[in-house]
């Protein structure tokens, strides 16, 4: 009796010494670290990359290219943009950016008069190094360093013989284009009009359209109706294709029209896998984050001055739907 | 000494040393929340400041733009101080994961105050157009400030997301670990208290216990207390207390039972003059008449009476004179002759006498008058009755301590369950012929003589007779007892 009500008493003391034990130990124990202060006293370089196209699939390659590199290089790299080519708020993230004063700013070209004034006014006053990517602006007008990105004149090119040898060497062929007359488009429509001028029996039609979805489907009916014998299309802006096709799935089958793009649209990959688009242009997109950065800091620690102005040129390959 | 008291300052000391634990680490352990909290709140507190002293400084660059005073020039430059201030002040919430930012922010605030005075620069060099526009680019980045500020604390809250939590948690369990505390101390506290009391208490109730023995007169219980503080000091004064007072007890009984044993035999003394008295009709008188009818028979020329009556006359002055003190035995061994005389007168040829008597032993001391009522027994049963007579033995041996006298005779024998009570004492209902002084009034005195229980035997069996064995110790028992007293 005496014995058990010791054991008793004694079982009491362990469970109760045991459960205060444990929740001291949870009480006073404080495993959420704060945030450790910085401890880098010597500066890494700040870098921003700026897109009007955030949380895009080629967009969010670049990114975490440029992450990767700046991360192996020892800088730090943020990005920064707008969502749906916001261009008030891109160039307001562009400015802000210039004011904070970074180290350097890799940049979405964008061909506006606004774009330019920035990065030739403000961006010098500052000392600001910055690299264009994926879609250049001229130098001269932007006082860039230097572009990081396709050849968009040989995409052009490429993609123009790609619908050649799949069309034949006769048809016509619809060109629809975003009224910006951004450089890169102009670009790739050079290439692709070289190629079919030597082509006399392929008719080219040039159209423009703006950029809502609304106004994309305007036009392509508009064309479908003034040229009912169209054999294809190319978006030469990849973020009007997905619009365009749905008219064209609209009005008739898809799979009668020759339809190209590029990659760098939002849809792109989606409307290639369902065998919509027949081929379009892949660009290197992580390859050019990657080597934008690597350039930035090459240009900022004074290992390669002056940097190439005519930009330095990453992969373009073709890709066809597997139908 | 002093045990008990120590006892309760130690409990009182363990109660304290676990209050002030207790209140050292709680008191500890929020001060460093509340420093937590602080910090926390200076954060935002920082952040916002810069806001509203970047909007200070746009608005006093308006005023002074508008209004180009001193005092509106002491005010801008007042407001530059101020997010300077606010700057540095920034400076400080550095951490890894908004480093980017801060940086950021911090320029921003430089570009704010490099604009403002590139403002104030061209507006004195009155490039009134230039001003504007550094004017309303100070007015953008200062809304920039403001805006990055929001972004700025909505990061913070991300990153402190979890530290939030962390500190609410940290409350809750601090309050569950409040109970268990309470729970753990109680539980300790209730157990110390009843060991404590236990141990004054114990001992107080065993001392309670062994008192009421006392009272209640247990005198040979040993007192034990297991204990070590002044209760066990008064249980060891109280235990030898008690063998003080048990020694006294058994010596005063001792006593009473000495006195009682005297006043026996002093009785036993009485009773036993009573019965000669009773016997004696005026002893002088026979005395003097048994002399004169010796003489008679001596001048009549009876010499054998003559002589009888002499043994008669020598037997009776014996039994008067030496009843009440001590003889040797040779005195006894006498008289038993002159007994024997006259019953072989008596009985002639029927009573065979036969007698060993080893001379050395002879001056062994013996109460009066003790062998002759056993000798008068045996010839009571052994001869008297019997028309052929019977055989008396009488031997007296030595036997180392003791000197051994045998009277044996051939009679009918004792049974066996009247000899325990003749030996134990009690009165035996004899037929009425003994002389007097009775088989058991010799073994009663024979015992208090010598002070010794073991004094005599009888050995009998029926039909074929009776054997008597007094053992009669060599020094005399009083004697021994006295001594074993004074040594006592």
């Amino acid at each position: 009796m005496r014995k058990a009500g010791i054991i008793t008493l004694s079982l009491l003391c362990i469970i109760l010494c045991y459960f205060t034990y444990i929740t001291a130990q949870k009480a006073f124990q404080s495993d959420w670290e704060l945030p450790a202060a910085s401890t880098q006293k010597e500066e890494r370089y700040r870098l921003v990359l700026i897109t009007q196209e955030l949380e895009t699939p080629f967009w969010d390659k670049v990114g975490a290219g440029a992450k990767e590199q700046a991360q192996r290089d020892g800088a730090s790299l943020e990005v920064w943009g707008s969502y749906g080519k916001n261009q008030e708020d891109f160039l307001k993230k562009l400015e802000i950016a210039i004011q904070s004063k970074v180290d350097g700013i890799i940049v979405q070209g964008l061909d506006t008069q606004k774009f330019k004034d920035l990065t030739k006014i403000k961006a010098a006053f500052y000392g600001i190094p910055i690299i264009t990517v994926a879609n250049d602006v001229p130098k001269a007008e932007s006082l860039r360093k230097t572009y990081v990105g396709s050849d968009q004149y040989l995409a052009g090119e490429m993609l123009a013989q790609l619908m050649l040898s799949d069309m034949g060497p006769k048809g016509n062929v619809v060109l629809l284009s975003d009224s910006q007359k951004e450089y890169y488009q102009e670009q790739r429509l050079k290439g692709m009009r070289e190629v079919f001028s030597d082509y006399p029996n392929v008719k080219t039609v040039y159209a423009e359209t703006a950029d809502t979805r609304e106004q994309v489907i305007a036009t392509t009916q508009d064309l479908l109706n003034q040229y009912p014998d169209t054999n294809g299309f190319i978006a030469v802006n990849a973020n009007i294709a997905g619009a365009m096709i749905q008219e064209i799935g609209r009005r008739g089958q898809v799979q009668l029209y020759h339809i190209y793009s590029f990659d760098d649209g939002s849809e792109s990959i989606s409307l290639l896998k369902s065998g919509k688009i027949d081929g379009m242009i892949e660009q290197s997109p992580e390859m050019m984050g990657r080597k934008s950065v690597n350039l930035l800091i090459k240009w900022l620690s004074n290992e390669k001055v002056p940097l190439d102005a005519d930009g330095y040129l990453s992969d373009v390959r073709i890709l066809k739907a597997k139908d | 000494m002093n045990r008990i008291q120590k006892k309760i300052w130690m409990l009182a000391a363990v109660v304290l040393v676990i209050m002030a634990v207790i209140w050292i680490t709680l008191t500890y352990y929020n001060q460093k929340t509340q420093s937590q909290y602080n910090d926390i709140l200076q954060r935002y507190l920082r952040m916002n400041e810069v806001t509203s002293a970047s909007q200070h400084v746009v608005t006093d660059l308006n005023n002074y733009l508008l209004e180009p005073s001193e005092v509106n020039l002491d005010k801008l430059d007042h407001s530059k101080a101020n997010i300077r201030r606010a700057k540095d002040d920034v400076q400080q919430l550095k951490n890894t994961e908004n480093e980017f930012a801060l940086t950021n922010y911090m320029n921003l605030i430089d570009s704010l105050i490099e604009t403002t005075d590139r403002s104030l620069m061209f507006y004195s060099e009155s490039d009134t157009e230039a001003s504007n526009r550094e004017f309303t680019e100070a007015t953008r980045i200062s809304k920039y400030i403001s805006e990055m500020t929001l972004t700025l604390i909505d990061t913070e809250l991300k990153t402190y997301d979890r530290f939030y939590r962390g500190i609410i948690d940290q409350s809750a369990e601090l309050k569950k670990l409040g109970i268990w505390l309470m729970l753990l101390i109680t539980f300790l506290l209730l157990m110390i208290t009843y060991w404590f009391s236990l141990s004054i208490t114990r001992p107080v109730q065993q001392l309670t216990r062994a008192a009421n023995e006392l009272s209640a007169g247990k005198f040979d219980k040993e007192i034990k207390v297991d204990s070590n503080d002044e209760i066990s000091f008064l249980a060891q004064t109280f235990n030898r207390m008690r063998i003080n007072i048990n020694n006294l007890f058994q010596e005063i009984q001792q006593k009473a039972q000495l006195e009682h044993e005297l006043q026996e035999s002093k009785l036993l003394l009485k009773e036993s003059q009573l019965r000669n008295l009773q016997s004696q009709i005026n002893p002088h008188f026979l005395f003097n008449t048994l002399n004169t009818l010796s003489k008679k028979a001596y001048l009549e020329g009876s010499e054998e009476t003559s002589d009888l009556l002499v043994n008669v006359a020598g037997l009776l002055r014996y039994n008067l004179k030496w009843l009440d003190r001590s003889v040797t035995l040779r005195d006894e061994v006498m008289v038993i002759q002159q007994y024997m005389n006259i019953q072989k007168a008596r009985f002639t040829d029927r009573l065979t006498l036969n007698m060993e008597i080893d001379e050395s032993c002879l001056d062994v001391q013996i109460p009066g008058l003790t062998l002759q009522p056993i000798i008068e027994n045996a010839v009571i049963y052994a001869v008297e009755p019997r028309e052929d007579g019977g055989v008396i033995w009488i031997r007296i041996k030595d036997s180392d301590e003791r000197v051994m006298v045998e009277v044996e005779d051939d009679g009918p024998g004792i049974p066996e369950h009247k000899i325990q009570p003749i030996l134990a004492g009690e009165v035996v209902h004899t037929d009425g012929a003994s002389t007097g002084i009775g088989f058991t009034n010799v073994v009663k005195r024979l015992r208090l003589f010598y002070g010794v229980e073991d004094v005599m035997e009888i050995h009998s069996r029926m039909g074929y007779g009776t054997k008597i064995i007094m053992k009669i110790p060599k020094t005399k028992g009083v004697e021994q007892h006295v001594k074993a007293n004074d040594r006592g």
